[in-house]
């Protein structure tokens, strides 16, 4: 079980989403991925997608306008 | 010191506070209330709203602003919007409202606390935003309105135009996002 953290600090929708799709399909089940995000709407996007997916998902805020969404890959 | 900072804490667990300044509005609550605005808009100004309109008028009276004179120009020849570019910013209502929108957008982010000045990752970034935004300024004023003007406010008219619109803007965007990420993944 790893851990891969993915900045995307600056990068406004849909990229942090796209970038993060894309990390996943390289990890094993479960491996967790962490997407550093200060875009609000991916915010929503992001884990909408994993929830959908069936992923464990959890979003954080670390600080004023970013947030860290964490991301379980279930299967 | 201590005191302030359980009065913030207070105020920032507070449901209220949470439900309303914290959390996202759900898309349904936006979109009657958009509806509403769009109404009052149109019943006081009578124009139907628009958001990139405004903007030209924005760039005209900063070109102007530099000792430059759009008198000439074809889009700003008619009667009309030559008054309105004389009568100025705040006889324009939808350059006050376009004020408003930003103020607006400032205070929400503000109050719950999410504020950041994001820093800028690449030059391909630079580019990609003035390239945008320089293709969808002059898109909205070929189409005669953006996707508020001419696609929200198009079908809110009940006009065809708003609808043939909204199936080219589908297209666009498919065409974008294929750009997207072949550039920027």
């Amino acid at each position: 079980m790893k851990e891969v953290m993915l900045d995307c600090f600056g990068e406004a929708c849909p990229i942090p989403l796209v970038k993060a799709q894309n990390k996943m399909k390289e990890m094993d089940i479960g491996d967790i991925l962490i997407v550093s995000i200060d875009h609000s709407c991916a915010m929503k996007n992001l884990p909408d997608w994993a929830r959908g997916e069936g992923h464990n998902v959890e979003v954080e805020e670390t600080g004023d306008g970013e947030w860290e969404v964490v991301i379980e890959k279930v299967k | 010191m201590s005191s302030f900072k359980e009065t913030m804490k207070k105020i920032t667990s507070n449901p209220v506070y949470v439900k309303w300044l914290k959390d996202a509005w759900p898309y349904l609550t936006g979109a009657i209330l958009l509806s509403l605005f769009q109404i009052v808009t149109l019943a006081t100004t009578y124009n139907p709203w628009g958001v990139t309109g405004p903007y030209t008028n924005w760039g005209a009276w900063i070109f102007e602003l530099f000792g430059g004179s759009v008198d000439k120009w074809y889009y700003f020849s008619s009667e009309g919007m030559q008054r309105t570019l004389e009568n100025g910013f705040l006889a324009d209502g939808g350059s006050v409202r376009n004020a408003g929108l930003i103020l607006g957008a400032l205070l929400a982010v503000l109050f719950a606390s999410q504020f950041k000045i994001k820093k800028i990752k690449s030059k391909k970034q630079v580019v990609a935003a003035v390239l945008g935004g320089l293709l969808m300024g002059y898109g909205a004023r070929i189409a005669y309105g953006c996707n508020i003007g001419a696609l929200y406010s198009g079908i809110a008219s009940l006009s065809l135009s708003g609808w043939v619109f909204g199936i080219f803007l589908f297209l666009g965007a498919i065409v974008g996002s294929k750009l997207l990420v072949k550039y920027f993944m």
